[in-house]
């Protein structure tokens, strides 16, 4: 009897203490003809009742009936302002102050006017390759304003507006596009895969999805070390569909990690439309498949994106469980210098959410009703915030690259002798050939 | 024909005890010379004493680090596991089914002497365990995953290759996944076939930024292990799971370091030097005791240990000696690492070379089942082999 409580007790209330009785008994060389009349009555009658399969907890149903995936009426989107900028339900308003929204505007609007300019300078052959975020800026400061800063971040590559939001330095953003003396990652990567220690951004990487199972890991060690951290994961729909994903959202439900995975549905993925990518109800539905709580944003209302991640934050480290965002945005931009999306998508769609359905303008509509913007400062805004990049432009430009002998350091965090000897007869090369090499534009 | 019914009755009976040792109770049939000469049907071979196609021979217990044990191969790494979570707090473990001990009992009471959190079963996923894996190391605390077989590591290549070998080159050395370490059973077994036998070294030799490692003894492989945890590189760490219990050898119980990047010369000599790793080091043992004994040539063996980065210079400086080099491996030959041994030391020795540097391998095809005696690399392939390299 006491086993039988027990066992209830481990497996709930819902699972019989059955297999348990009869396991004992196995064990003890007994049959079940050798238990009392009563509980041999009892398990023959309770094995017909209730599953008993180690694999799921549900009723029998003898009807049959395939569960109809439901994409026609998907799981809503969560939103807190309308199109043009007012609360819809007062009590959803987070209230934040006036100088935490000033700083989302600008955020958004600086990293905006950086875009243009570093598109502009991949044009004119100043830089070798750039991936603009038109569109997607309220995913980005909307989420990390809702983290602390020593919250960690693992993102995918469109995701500069979370270290705007950190206030990375736009000669920093630069230095890495140009590769220059002052690139902390030490000019070893294409343009925009930045990343920042102090601020707690771990450096992109091109392989797509990687960086899901990654975080789910730092999460696992946060939880250890009872950091109250939590980690942050960022990745687009398209990226969803690698096993990576699959991975990393299995390990965090199983594992029980304090991780936020925020998936930017953009539309698109290079050329490949979602009906392209995936023919379920999106990413968001997803996440109970894993035992996973999800939730589905209007990614363009920058308010909806903060309150979503900020109980995601709030219950991910009080519970040690994942949660799912899957925030609905427009890619607005090609895909990166190398793309021109007029060979898949008409100019009026584009159209349509630069000028109907923009984080920036909805933001600015809330501030301009609020009275804590106006005309005048847009204008000086606009004005200033592009001196301030076009200074650090002229700047990084005007800038060496790193020395040629960092070509060699960091694989190891010590040099091997083979590579030593790499690394001088490189040295050696370049005494005799050098004039061939652009040596004139690289520190020393 | 009643002979032959005997003999197969006899084979099934011993079937029912146990795979192990297959061939040898094969042979002591005589089936399988039934198989191979008709005519002398029935007559019982004589039984041999060796099960595999070595001899594990042990390295003379040393004193130097304290106390020792008998343990056998999975008991060292048990031992070493064991010390760095002592040692560690940050050190978790994880993988399929290392909960209970793992398939290959490396794990063994791990789970109940440090805890759930961290000795921990994953999903049957490896990429996600590499990838988990390196995020635990991200943040600094200490990663060490198992790999069930090295033959399902290849999920995971992307997370190695791409991710883990590049992590603190290309952030500038802001970020890195040193503290991880990946464990994996490897090498041929006997019975292993295609996807329980393979040597896969090779795929990661060609992969900057990360160490593989393989040990050829209990002994080795502790130190070996603990190295590998406590370097500041993302290591793989390959077990010949052939000596999980055949391999016995007395093993300190404290922990201790044998370098990395350092191969050994575990015998000296003057006349050819041979080059091995993991279980093969015990084959070419016995390949040089048998050069020794029948041409009276004196053979130099070297235990490579550390695959990427290898230790060029003892293996140049023992060439330059000799004049004459044998790589045997298990896996097969094209692009095997013997390649690349074979390639830079005609680079730096050549005017010391004799003879054509040997390599004796796997053949260019996947690991076999029932043909296994005839593909590996055993000591009559590479003592015909050293045979016509002294005869050059």
């Amino acid at each position: 009897m006491a086993l039988a409580i027990s066992a209830a007790r481990v497996w709930g209330p819902r699972r019989q203490a059955v297999p348990l009785l009869l396991r004992q008994l196995g064990a003890r060389g007994l049959t079940r003809s050798q238990l009392p009349r009563w509980q041999q009555q009892q398990q023959f009658s309770s094995l017909d009742d209730k599953p008993q399969f180690p694999g799921a907890s549900a009723e029998f149903i003898d009807k049959l009936e395939f569960i109809q995936p439901n994409v026609i009426s998907g799981i809503p989107i969560y939103r807190v302002m309308d199109r043009q900028g007012q609360i819809i339900n007062p009590s959803e308003d987070p209230h934040l102050p006036q100088e935490k929204v000033l700083k989302f505007y600008q955020s958004m609007t600086l990293l905006n006017t950086m875009d243009r300019i570093l598109y502009e300078s991949q044009r004119q052959g100043r830089i070798s390759f750039y991936m603009t975020n038109y569109g997607e800026e309220g995913t980005h400061v909307g989420s990390a304003a809702a983290l602390e800063n020593t919250d960690l971040v693992f993102g995918q590559y469109r995701e500069a507006g979370v270290l705007m939001y950190r206030d990375y330095p736009l000669e920093l953003f630069m230095a890495q596009c140009y590769g220059n003396v002052s690139d902390r990652g030490k000019g070893r990567q294409m343009p925009v895969h930045y990343g920042c220690k102090e601020r707690h951004f771990v450096t992109i990487s091109s392989p797509l999805a990687t960086q899901i199972p990654q975080a789910v890991g730092a999460a696992y060690a946060a939880k250890r070390a009872n950091a109250n951290r939590v980690v942050i994961c960022y990745f687009g729909e398209g990226a969803a569909s690698e096993g990576d994903a699959h991975a990393g959202f299995n390990f965090a439900a199983t594992l029980e990690c304090p991780i936020i995975f925020f998936c930017r549905n953009n539309g698109y993925a290079i050329s490949t439309p979602t009906s392209e990518q995936y023919r379920g109800d999106g990413i968001a539905a997803r996440g109970p498949g894993y035992g996973i709580m999800s939730i589905r944003v209007d990614g363009n209302d920058v308010f909806a994106v903060y309150n979503a991640t900020k109980e995601a934050r709030r219950r991910a480290v009080a519970e040690n469980q994942p949660f799912l965002i899957e925030a609905m945005t427009y890619r607005i931009g090609h895909h990166s210098t190398s793309d021109d999306s007029s060979a898949y998508r008409s100019v009026d769609e584009v159209n349509y959410w630069d000028k109907q359905d923009h984080p920036i303008s909805r933001l600015r509509h809330f501030l301009l009703s609020r009275g804590w913007w106006d005309e005048e400062q847009e204008k000086a805004w606009r004005k200033q915030s592009r001196k301030k990049v076009m200074e650090a432009f002229e700047q990084a430009e005007r800038k060496l690259k790193p020395s040629p002998s960092l070509l060699f350091s960091d694989v190891y965090q010590e040099m091997p002798p083979q590579l030593r000897k790499q690394q001088e007869s490189l040295a050696r090369h370049l005494q005799t050939y050098g004039e061939h090499y652009p040596l004139d534009h690289f520190d020393k | 024909m009643a002979a032959v019914s005997v003999t197969a009755g006899r084979l099934l009976r011993l079937r029912a005890a146990g795979a192990e040792g297959y061939w040898r109770r094969l042979r002591g049939t005589g089936l399988a010379r039934s198989f191979l000469q008709p005519a002398s049907a029935g007559e019982d071979a004589a039984q041999t004493r060796q099960v595999a196609h070595f001899t594990f021979q042990p390295d003379p217990e040393t004193r130097e680090y304290g106390q020792t044990q008998k343990m056998n191969l999975f008991q060292s790494i048990t031992s070493a596991l064991d010390n760095s979570l002592a040692k560690d707090p940050t050190a978790v473990i994880f993988g399929e089914d290392v909960a209970f001990g793992g398939v290959f009992r490396c794990t063994v009471g791990l789970r109940d002497k440090y805890g759930k959190d961290r000795v921990f079963n994953t999903p049957l996923c490896e990429q996600g365990i590499v990838g988990f894996g390196i995020g635990i190391a991200v943040t600094g605390a200490t990663a060490i995953a198992e790999i069930q077989f090295a033959d399902y590591i290849f999920p995971a290549f992307d997370q190695i290759v791409n991710e883990a070998a590049k992590y603190r080159y290309r952030s500038g050395d802001l970020f890195n996944c040193g503290s991880l370490t990946i464990r994996s059973p490897w090498g041929c077994v006997g019975h292993g076939a295609l996807y329980h036998s393979q040597s896969p070294e090779a795929f990661f030799a060609h992969c900057p930024g990360i160490k593989v490692v393989i040990p050829r003894s209990p002994f080795q492989a502790k130190g070996l292990l603990l190295s590998c945890i406590e370097d500041k590189n993302p290591c793989i760490f390959f077990e010949p799971k052939i000596l999980y219990r055949a391999a016995v050898e007395q093993v300190p119980v404290e922990p201790y370091n044998i370098p990395l990047s350092q191969a050994e010369v575990i015998q000296e000599g003057s006349d050819v030097t041979l080059v091995a790793w993991g279980t093969q080091v015990h084959v070419i043992r016995e390949v040089a005791a048998m050069a020794q004994e029948k041409l009276g040539v004196s053979c130099e063996i070297i235990d490579l240990r550390t695959i990427i980065p290898w230790d060029v210079d003892t293996v140049c400086k023992s060439v330059i000696k000799t004049g004459r080099l044998l790589i045997s491996h298990e896996a097969p030959l094209t692009g095997g690492f013997a390649s690349e041994i074979s390639s830079t030391v005609q680079e730096e020795c050549f005017l010391n070379l004799e003879a054509p540097i040997s390599r004796v391998c796997g053949y260019d095809t996947p690991f076999p089942h029932i043909f296994e005696p005839f593909y590996i690399p055993d000591k009559w392939k590479c003592y015909d082999a050293l045979r016509k390299m002294i005869n050059y």
